[in-house]
């Protein structure tokens, strides 16, 4: 059944934006074509591949499967909010220093999802680190870089000391109400 | 090189300040390599694309070696029809193997150029100067210096390509040969790509396709002739709707916004002819052989059948391939501009040139109009539907003169993206007296070819009529000097639309080559690989063989299972060799690579365990190591998963697997360790990487499941099912009992309708009308009494009924299936007219309580006016007060026409004599305040009973012992709230306070169906009157459990489905791959989710909610805040929903998942049976 558009605040990245959609759009579309984000992918729009995940506070979501009125006040990070690459997330860092992507599609996902796995088990094993990622599908058979990529992002944190350094800090919230969609 | 637009050639070949290396085209301008401005920067141009494989990095390595600049001074644009030379389609791994050759010299032409202008400028000569990083010197110690940029002022300094140019030796290489990172991977591993799914022009709109039922099939007199009419009006009512377009058998829908072209796709309502049968391609051997061919000799030498004659024994051995996808990741999607002075489309495709020319044949549009600028995509190892989508995006963008970006589905790019073709060889041999190969007789059927652009036959611009092409001869010839060669290839056209993947049809020929010689070494009882290499002449091809040998520690040996096994597991060791030739017969050798592959096979399970592979490949000389080490890695992991798992399914008209589930691919647990040697040949010519590791998976793998299992192994994939059926084969599980069922419900009969009629004598059929009135104002009531009211309406769940088409509160329209007939939700907002504006407090109590309506006649009892009788005066004024106090809607919801006789609405009237009755039991004084204010919402506003009640062959709520015990809505089965009947743990008040707040319980899972609406309706509700409910509920089961049997009781259901996991797997390994592909991401036992063992729909007596909850999907409540806060954790996860697979599975794939979770997650109940039949009422009740 149809529903009509209405206004929604969401919280993105630690920014506030309005945007007004019919209630039951797939936070993708809102992310890709409201915000003019690149970082979540579609790739199956049925939550098998996870090309699409976005972290909602620190666990990994497929945002093709999460309707735009559930998300509420919750904080949305997606890829880009992660770091940039002058300023990369250490699991970004990570990604890079192995050069753990071909084509890259899915890369978004592998990424957000290692991100929720540190914050969740800063010391993976090998099994936690695959079975974190058996539902991320890669086409291209990058995953002995993949799996290097999360080795070292977790060794790293571990460097670091910090349990759940990679978690993310959404405290910080500017409102921007110039961003309310089209 | 992530701009949008490449700038086109014409902006540097007339550029002032800088220097281009040119090759004069026949007309037009001249086709530019490479371009450098002043300040030293070089933009090098290549008419390939990279399509993930990191060509970009890799010839910008090529261009700064010979021109001698850093690196990072280079920047590539790669194929662009606006900027760079046309340099074919990016096929065969020959992008560094040919396309870079031309880069190569350019670079060195200018090189060449600027040193000897640097040595006159210093006055020494080429000879006397070095260069390095675009500073020339003197070789003698000076401090003087010429820069590349120094030199390139003024006009343009235009050098043509020198193919003569002299190249550096490699020994004086810095660049090439160094592991290089990647260019592309910061901006990819951070959000800044542009991939052509990001491309966003101004007034872009967003383009659905809905293509023909004949899914994957592009031949035939059908295909494009097969529309018969659209129904626009099935779309009138999506927001924002541009245009529906129709051009033969394509089929397109426009929207402002993608997910209302999502919505248009999916209720647009087109008639097509039934699509024709076809052959079975799900064991395609035979339709192979059927298929009209022409047979080609590609060699004769010796005398082969006199060989065969000669054989000890005859070996005839047949490989089977199947059909598989490329299975990109990122289905295609392209965005297009047409106006009428142009065309330009952002597009994914391998092809920019020849899609140029497609989109010119397409519009009836001169080439030159047309630009086609190139943006990666996801990976594609051969053909997707990249250049579809961009011919999809340029007719709709003309149909709507704006510009449309087209994202295909996941199920479209399945359906119909160019499979990698089947294949069938036959190979005749066998021993001679000294143990060597008597003959070898090899004839190759290959169904394939260039798979045209869909547009271009959907609309009927090019006949649908199957090219031959003659591409089933790549690696036909076997490697080995067999004195007695036979080399037969049947050339014939596609079957199933099919194009190349990576490996094209030498994947598959290797196969048969490498089993059939590791089967020769077994009858000489001679080690596999000594065997290969008595007859391997290419001294380059022994290298490797004995390299990769030794790299792996091979152990000689003659016969299998010498390594032996653990329990249930056998472990082998494979090898396997190719060198993968490709191209036009016959055909240029791309890399060689050998495969020593270690594997673990349970002899129970069938399960194949590849946990190891070392993989040696002769790349001559190398570029980037760490690009061709990805490659290589890349290759194996794909190809390991071609092998082991991946088969297109067909149903009889069309490709059938339309998701990850129904073609599963490798994952991470399944990854195997894998060793990669390069060979180092510095001064050979760089060899084609892209493809040539995979050549050798299919017989390494089956060869080391010969040495595990002492089995071959000749057709894919070497599915568990495939191998335990020659291993170890199981009863077949019993087929599911299918034998139709009565209804849930046992409705009517019209005989009842006898006593019916004489009721009516006694009742009163004809009501009084009650006089309209002025409709009050919002004023004259309190807004507390407004706040209780709309308290009321919430618990009442109003408008999840009452709620309009396009989502206005309470404007009716919603059609409520009844076994009678559609019964219309009327519009209760106060519009005068439409609505309830003109209704006093009497008549709107009287429809409440009675089911009259103000007009005196009858309402139907999906009206749950028998509960609402029970409800209290005050409750009932203060929901008038909210209705009167809405904004009013003038839709008027369309009449409700039952069948005869119900559409006698004077009948009503004996039906409430019979079972209308007002009387409360709730006013049960010896019960808490609580319970009664439950009892008061259950029973009354609440009408739980209207769903959760069984009715009679009258549609009444059946009473007593049936009240509360289960019933029927929309299709759903609403479960019983009085008994756990079905519920594997039975319900406490703490989950029903959670199920009925938040939407979920632990311990029972998500609301799904008409009661998420129920939910989402009482978020309203203060806690206080949740708990009541929860209160109320649970004392009318008997055996409610405490909390801590509750946890006990779950544990032993998720345990019991643990357990049964296994027997389910290996009794139905299709179905049990497809909820690993399709549900498991959410569903499987590790998830936050609750487990489906604990689900009720699970456990209950019939299929519906579980098939109505796959097809529909299931969107989840959205709990309010106060829901969330009332919930113990404090970091509630989001409510993911369920997407609906209605058009994603088709009946079979229903049903086999069905009987599946069933099996495995409610072992303690009976198979269903029926199951077929709830499909077909599924469907039927899911619009």
């Amino acid at each position: 059944m149809l529903t009509a558009a209405a206004k929604f605040r969401i919280r993105v990245n630690g920014r506030i934006h309005d945007v007004y959609a019919a209630p039951r759009t797939p936070l993708l579309y809102i992310l890709r074509n409201d915000l003019k984000l690149n970082g979540p992918k579609f790739g199956c729009g049925l939550g098998e591949c996870g090309a699409c995940a976005v972290l909602i506070g620190n666990r990994s979501v497929r945002s093709c499967t999460i309707a735009l009125s559930a998300v509420r006040d919750r904080a949305v990070t997606t890829l880009e909010g992660l770091g940039n690459s002058d300023a990369p997330h250490p699991v970004q860092a990570a990604f890079i220093a192995n050069n753990a992507a071909q084509c890259g599609y899915c890369l978004n996902g592998m990424i957000i999802a290692t991100v929720a796995l540190l914050a969740s088990h800063p010391h993976p094993t090998e099994t936690e680190i695959r079975n974190a990622l058996r539902y991320h599908l890669c086409r291209c058979g990058t995953h002995i870089e993949i799996l290097a990529a999360v080795r070292s992002a977790a060794a790293w944190s571990a460097e670091a000391g910090q349990a759940g350094d990679g978690a993310v800090d959404d405290r910080a919230t500017s409102h921007d109400p110039h961003e309310a969609a089209s | 090189m992530t701009d949008r637009h490449d700038r086109p050639s014409s902006d540097y070949l007339n550029a002032p300040d800088t220097l281009v290396v040119v090759r004069p085209a026949a007309s037009g301008p001249d086709d530019l390599f490479v371009a450098i401005s002043s300040t030293g920067l070089v933009t090098a141009f290549n008419g390939h694309v990279d399509l993930g494989t990191g060509i970009r990095t890799a010839l910008a390595q090529i261009v700064a070696e010979d021109l001698d600049v850093a690196f990072d001074h280079v920047r590539m644009v790669l194929g662009s029809t606006a900027a760079t030379p046309d340099q074919g389609a990016t096929i065969a791994s020959e992008t560094i193997q040919i396309a870079a050759r031309p880069l190569r010299f350019a670079a060195a032409t200018a090189r060449h150029y600027l040193v000897g202008l640097a040595a006159q400028r210093l006055g020494l000569t080429p000879d006397d100067v070095t260069v390095q990083d675009g500073i020339v010197r003197p070789k003698a110690v000076s401090n003087r210096s010429v820069s590349y940029a120094d030199l390139i002022a003024g006009p343009t300094i235009r050098l043509e390509l020198d193919l003569g140019a002299p190249l550096k030796p490699a020994s004086h290489y810095r660049i090439v040969g160094q592991a290089q990172p990647r260019v592309d991977i910061p901006a990819k591993a951070t959000g800044a790509w542009t991939y052509v799914h990001d491309v966003r022009v101004p007034g872009m709109l967003h383009g659905r396709v809905v293509r023909p039922p004949y899914a994957g099939f592009d031949t035939g007199a059908h295909v494009g002739t097969s529309f018969i009419a659209v129904d626009e009006a099935s779309v009138a009512n999506i927001p924002g709707l541009v245009a529906v377009v129709v051009i033969g058998d394509f089929v397109g829908v426009v929207a402002a916004r993608e997910e209302n072209a999502i919505l248009a796709m999916r209720q647009l309502r087109v008639t097509w002819q039934p699509a024709p049968d076809i052959p079975d391609l799900n064991a395609p051997e035979a339709a192979l052989r059927a298929n009209p061919s022409t047979a080609r000799q590609l060699t004769n030498q010796g005398d082969v059948d006199r060989g065969l004659a000669g054989a000890a024994e005859a070996m005839n051995r047949t490989y089977v391939w199947p059909y598989q996808m490329h299975g990109s990741i990122g289905p295609s999607c392209a965005v297009a501009d047409w106006h009428e002075s142009g065309l330009t489309v952002w597009s994914g495709t391998q092809n920019p040139f020849p899609m140029r020319a497609d989109l010119a044949k397409l519009l009836d549009m001169p080439e030159e109009r047309i630009v086609v600028a190139r943006l990666e995509a996801a990976g594609c190892y051969g053909r997707n539907c990249a250049d579809d989508v961009t011919a999809d995006a340029a007719l709709l963008s003309r149909a709507v003169r704006r510009p449309v970006r087209v994202q295909l589905t996941r199920e479209q790019e399945h359906l119909w993206e160019p499979k990698g073709a089947a294949q069938v060889i036959d190979v005749r041999g066998g021993l001679d007296l000294e143990g060597g190969p008597a003959a070898y007789d090899f004839e190759t059927r290959y169904p394939s070819n260039l798979a045209p652009t869909l547009p271009l036959i959907l609309t009927g611009k090019v006949p649908p009529v199957a090219d031959v092409l003659q591409m089933g001869d790549r690696t036909a010839i076997p490697p080995y000097a067999y004195g007695n060669l036979r080399v037969t290839v049947h050339d014939m056209p596609p079957i199933a639309r099919a194009s190349w993947f990576r490996g094209v049809s030498a994947m598959p020929n290797s196969f048969a080559h490498e089993s059939f010689i590791d089967e020769l070494a077994t009858a000489a009882a001679v080690d596999p690989i000594e065997y290969r290499l008595r007859y391997l002449r290419d001294s380059r091809a022994v290298d490797l063989v004995r390299a990769v040998a030794e790299r792996a520690q091979w152990l000689p040996h003659t016969k299998p299972q010498t390594l032996g096994g653990e329990g249930d597991i056998l472990y082998g060791r494979g090898f396997a060799y190719a060198v993968y030739v490709h191209g036009t017969f016959p055909g240029t050798a791309a890399a060689w690579a050998a495969w020593v592959a270690d594997v673990a096979v349970n002899k129970v399970t069938g399960d194949v365990a590849l946990t190891r592979v070392v993989c040696g490949q002769d790349t001559g000389q190398i570029i980037n190591p760490d690009g061709v080490t990805h490659q290589i890695h890349g290759n194996i992991i794909q190809s390991t998963s071609r092998v082991l798992k991946e088969q297109v399914s067909f149903s009889s008209t069309a490709v059938s697997s339309q998701e990850w589930g129904a073609y599963p691919i490798l994952t991470f647990p399944d990854v195997p360790d894998i060793d990669v040697l390069l060979m180092p040949r510095p001064d050979e010519p760089p060899l084609g990487a892209g493809e040539s590791a995979s050549v050798p998976s299919a017989a390494a793998i089956a060869n080391a499941i010969f040495d595990a299992t002492g089995i071959r192994f000749r057709e894919l994939p070497l599915t568990p099912e495939r191998i335990r059926a020659a291993l170890n084969p199981l009863p077949p599980p019993a087929p599911p009992a299918t034998a139709a069922q009565s209804g849930w419900r046992h409705w009517f009969p019209f005989a009842a309708l006898a006593g019916l009629g004489a009721l009516i004598v006694t009742a009163m059929p004809f009501r009084p009308s009650i006089a309209p009135i002025e409709r009050p104002r919002a004023n004259v009531f309190s807004a507390e009494t407004i706040e209780r009211g709309r308290l009321a309406a919430a618990i009442g769940a109003c408008n999840v009924c009452h709620v309009g088409h396009d989502g206005v509160a309470f404007a009716g329209g919603r059609a409520l299936d009844t076994p009678f007939g559609a019964v219309y939700a009327t519009n209760i907002t106060p519009d005068p007219a439409a609505g309830i504006g003109a209704w006093s407090y009497p008549a709107f109590a009287r429809a409440m309580r009675e089911g009259v309506s103000r007009d005196g006649h009858h309402l139907y009892p999906a009206h749950p006016y028998t509960s609402f009788a029970k409800s209290s005066e005050t409750d009932i004024q203060a929901l008038y007060a909210f209705l009167m106090a809405q904004p009013a809607s003038p839709s008027r919801a369309p009449e409700t026409t039952l069948r005869f006789p119900f559409n006698m609405r004077p009948l009503m009237a004996g039906w409430n004599a019979l079972f209308l009755s007002s009387a409360s039991a709730l006013a049960d004084i010896s019960r808490s305040p609580e319970w009664r204010r439950g009892a008061e919402l259950v029973e009354g506003l609440g009408h739980c009973s209207a769903c959760h009640s069984d009715r009679n062959a009258l549609g009444a709520e059946r009473k007593g012992g049936a009240h509360l015990t289960g019933g029927v809505a929309d299709g759903w089965h609403a479960p019983s709230l009085s008994t756990s009947r079905f519920a594997p743990v039975g319900w406490t008040a703490e989950a029903f306070y959670d199920y009925l707040r938040t939407g979920r319980s632990a311990e029972h899972g998500a609301a799904a169906g008409p009661m998420a609406r129920v939910i989402e309706s009482m978020n309203a509700l203060p806690d206080a009157d949740i708990r009541a409910m929860a209160t109320y509920l649970a004392s009318l089961n008997e055996s409610a459990p405490s909390v801590s049997e509750a946890s006990a009781a779950a544990a032993r259901a998720i345990a019991a489905g643990v357990a049964a996991s296994r027997p389910a797997d290996l009794a139905m390994p299709v179905a049990a791959r497809l909820f690993t592909g399709a549900c498991a991401s959410c569903h499987a036992e590790t998830m936050t989710l609750t487990s489906l063992a604990l689900t009720t729909s699970l456990h209950a007596d019939r299929p519906d909610n579980v098939i109505l909850a796959i097809l529909q999907g299931v969107d989840a409540p959205t709990s309010s805040q106060a829901a969330i806060h009332a919930t113990a954790a404090s970091d509630v996860p989001v409510s993911a929903g369920m997407p609906s697979f209605r058009n994603t599975l088709d009946d079979q794939s229903l049903a086999d998942l069905a009987i599946y979770l069933r099996a495995r997650f409610a072992p303690d109940k009976a198979p269903w049976t029926g199951v077929n039949e709830a499909i077909a009422r599924s469907r039927a009740a899911s619009p």
